[in-house]
């Protein structure tokens, strides 16, 4: 009974203190992260949860009410200052919030630590900028000045630059701990994607597919700011996967298959699945053939050591560039009867895939984009192309999807190698049971121009030169779509058509909406079950990034990071985007 | 003028690209040529981004940009330089800059309904002062120069970057 009532006096002084004082989130553990929703209030991790599905369990924002909801607050950012290639950084950040504490970065690293407890407006409590080199990171980003988000850990935020460097700041001042040099973009690597923190670990990837990087994974101990482990995502000299460069000579060493999007975690078998970027030089295949894996593919790997458990290829010896980097949400299904236990991705080939997280093996394929030519299908037992010839070192696929050393100039492409899906994440609501895949539609050609060597491999490119081995071309306009596919078939259960190519991703809420971004500067919400579209908003320039949702005292907001880059890819065909102009906002909704 | 007659100008504009210039003789340039310069550098570099497909030297590139072309060795004239950036160049991804390029038939006598797929896409609207200016910097620092150096480098990106240290001898 002592011990009850002292107790009880620790309690009250608590309460008292908590009453006098700001209230200070508690750390960020393990435990916490597993059961991230447990805590709709907080948007805690990248994709929401572990298993990549970007969903949230408030509901006072729902079908009914959706129609009265407005603008709570708007906070102006920076970042969009020019560097290297590009004009504009860009914001495909996804926020995380946790006690009414708004984490957003920029592109160019700086992150920004928002109070927006009163829910009325928001103030920058801190702001990190890591003066990034901004010409000499910028010149090897292959597509955009981007970084997609912190993580939380213990009472730090983990953060990235593009020039490679990983930070801890302390969660209350913004005051680095410490940095790690973990990308060299000495030799084009780059960072962009949102930490992954699994324990005390922060998984992290490289970027620099286009200029002949050789991917890789990397963790390090967030307690010391040491790596741990690094893994290539394209097999050394010796391991097994390293025979399908068949070239001889060696020409892995600058084979691409980078890492820019944030993996999902399966805490039940500790593994994490981490999608892998496409093969270099981009449309040059007969300068790598074989089937070149771990390029365009996912691999199952352990946390603790980097080591790979499995692989899946999507597109052998991909002359396509289509990148598999985005997001492998875990479901836990029945399919056929039997209960499941899936990996599933939206694939930037334009097939929806569902494998067994346990080892890899195929499921089910479907295609989800509206026009696809480049095989006329999946194999149903493996997955792979029809039209994949596995006597062949050079894949063909169907004729005119892609370009060669013979016939440079590929006729038509579809989807487009900018996908289908390409990093903008999809969402999954579990009680509808329906995966949201935001995309990009429409086609068009690439073209191969013969790939030197590197200079360490006797040839004239040297590092942080283009290795892309040829170019794209887009001459007619792309436009974008918003899907609802059953994972456990691929049915396409509703369908609807965007104005432009998506490249901001979707947010389903138990509201029974998705939310949705566009080039425009709209902010979308569906219905889930029929994807009507039942509210927007206009900004007035472009949306790249994805909306989350979160609540503070009993109140739920969305919020979604607004303007930046307008991409030329974009605007260079859609004359009515022409004059709008970049900004770098944090929009905050509220009913 | 006909599509077949604009093939034969677009035909020809491709051949000069190819053919190595003369270096351009330098002369000193007056204090408003200097402007002029850094005027049409910044345009190369941020506003009109020329550099994204182009590359910072001008020394061409492949990738997402398409296949650009060494403006290095180009042996266009001046005035086929001004007309290459108002009008871009149908049939590739080189774009327009003149806003009104394609309304009337000002570019090769063709509108972009004439044009429709081989239309050139649509990059960023330029004054005729700043397309002048972007060619001034283009025949002042690149056309005919050769290959680039640490202090073109230096000069393009300035000091507080180590963009230019592969290129330091």
């Amino acid at each position: 009974m002592k011990t009850l009532a002292f107790a009880g006096a620790l309690m009250g002084s608590l309460l008292a203190a908590t009453a006098l004082t700001p209230v200070q989130a508690a750390d960020m553990t393990h435990e916490r992260a597993l059961a991230a929703g447990k805590e709709p209030n907080n948007w805690l991790l990248h994709h929401g949860n572990y298993e990549g599905w970007r969903f949230s369990q408030l509901k006072q924002i729902n079908t009914d009410t959706v129609k009265n909801l407005k603008v709570a607050f708007t906070v102006a950012l920076g970042g969009f200052e020019s560097g290297g290639r590009y004009k504009f950084g860009n914001l495909e950040g996804t926020p995380i919030v946790e006690d009414g504490v708004i984490y957003v970065t920029d592109g160019w690293g700086s992150v920004y630590a928002i109070d927006a407890s009163t829910g009325k407006k928001g103030v920058i409590k801190w702001k990190f900028d890591p003066g990034t080199d901004r010409a000499w990171a910028g010149d090897v980003a292959c597509c955009g000045v981007n970084n997609r988000g912190v993580a939380l850990w213990k009472d730090k935020v983990i953060s990235i630059a593009l020039d490679g460097r990983l930070f801890s700041l302390n969660k209350a001042t913004g005051e680095m701990v410490w940095e790690l040099k973990v990308a060299d973009p000495t030799i084009a690597e780059t960072i962009t994607l949102a930490p992954l923190v699994i324990r005390d670990l922060a998984i992290v990837g490289s970027a620099g597919g286009e200029f002949g990087i050789r991917g890789w994974i990397d963790a390090t101990d967030l307690n010391t700011g040491k790596q741990v482990w690094r893994t290539y995502t394209i097999p050394g000299a010796g391991e097994p996967g390293n025979e399908t460069w068949k070239d001889g000579k060696e020409r892995w060493k600058h084979g691409g298959a980078s890492v820019w999007e944030t993996a999902t975690y399966d805490p039940e078998s500790d593994t994490f699945y981490q999608g892998i970027g496409n093969a270099g030089p981009d449309w040059d295949p007969e300068y790598r053939p074989g089937d070149n894996k771990w390029a365009a593919s996912v691999l199952a790997l352990s946390p603790n050591d980097g080591k790979i458990k499995w692989g899946y290829q999507y597109t052998p010896n991909d002359p396509y560039d289509f990148d598999e980097i985005s997001e492998h949400p875990l479901i836990n299904a029945k399919v056929n009867g039997e209960d499941r236990k899936l990996v599933v991705h939206a694939a930037r080939n334009g097939f929806f895939y569902a494998l067994d997280r346990t080892n890899g093996s195929f499921i089910l394929g479907k295609q989800y984009v509206d026009e696809l030519n480049w095989t006329p299908g999946l194999d149903p037992k493996t997955g792979r192309p029809l039209n994949y010839n596995p006597n062949a070192d050079v894949q063909e696929y169907a004729p005119g999807s892609h370009s060669s050393r013979a016939n440079p100039k590929g006729e038509r492409l579809c989807p487009s190698h900018f996908g289908g899906k390409n990093w903008q994440p999809s969402a999954y609501n579990p009680e509808l049971k329906l995966l949201y895949i935001p995309s990009v539609e429409g086609c068009n050609s690439v073209e191969t121009v013969e790939q030197k060597d590197f200079v360490d491999q006797g040839g004239p490119i040297n590092p942080r030169e283009r290795f892309a081995g040829g170019a794209q071309k887009t001459t007619q306009r792309l436009y974008g779509s918003l899907k609802a596919v059953d994972p456990t078939t691929g049915e396409i259960k509703a369908r609807l058509k965007l104005d432009y190519p998506n490249y901001s991703g979707a947010l389903a809420t138990a509201g029974n909406l998705v939310f949705l971004g566009h080039a425009d500067g709209s902010l979308t919400a569906h219905d889930a079950n029929t994807l009507q579209e039942v509210w927007s908003f206009n900004a007035g320039t472009g949306i790249n990034a994805p909306p989350i949702s979160f609540a503070v005292d009993g109140k739920q907001y969305i919020a979604v990071l607004v303007g930046s880059r307008q991409s030329p890819f974009v605007t260079g065909l859609a004359p009515e985007l022409k004059n709008t102009s970049t900004a770098s906002m944090l929009y905050v909704f509220g009913l | 003028m006909t599509a077949a007659r604009l093939a034969i100008g677009i035909t020809a504009l491709v051949a000069l690209g190819w053919i190595f210039a003369a270096p351009a003789h330098a002369q000193t340039p007056s204090a408003e040529d200097l402007r002029a310069i850094d005027f049409g550098k910044e345009i190369y570099k941020v506003k009109a981004n020329c550099q994204f497909c182009h590359k910072w030297d001008a020394s061409g590139d492949t990738g997402y940009g398409g296949i650009a072309l060494s403006l290095r060795n180009s042996a266009l004239t001046r005035e086929q330089f001004i007309e290459v950036v108002k009008c871009g160049r149908p049939f590739t991804g080189m774009p327009y800059h003149d806003r009104f390029s394609y309304t009337d038939k000002r570019c090769y006598g063709m509108t972009l309904d004439e044009l429709g797929k081989d239309a050139p896409p649509m990059g960023e609207f330029l004054s005729a002062r700043e397309i002048d200016a972007v060619v001034k910097y283009l025949f002042a620092k690149v056309v005919g120069h050769g290959p680039a150096t640490y202090e073109d480098c230096v000069e393009f990106w300035g000091q507080n970057t180590r963009q230019c240290e592969p290129m330091k001898k």
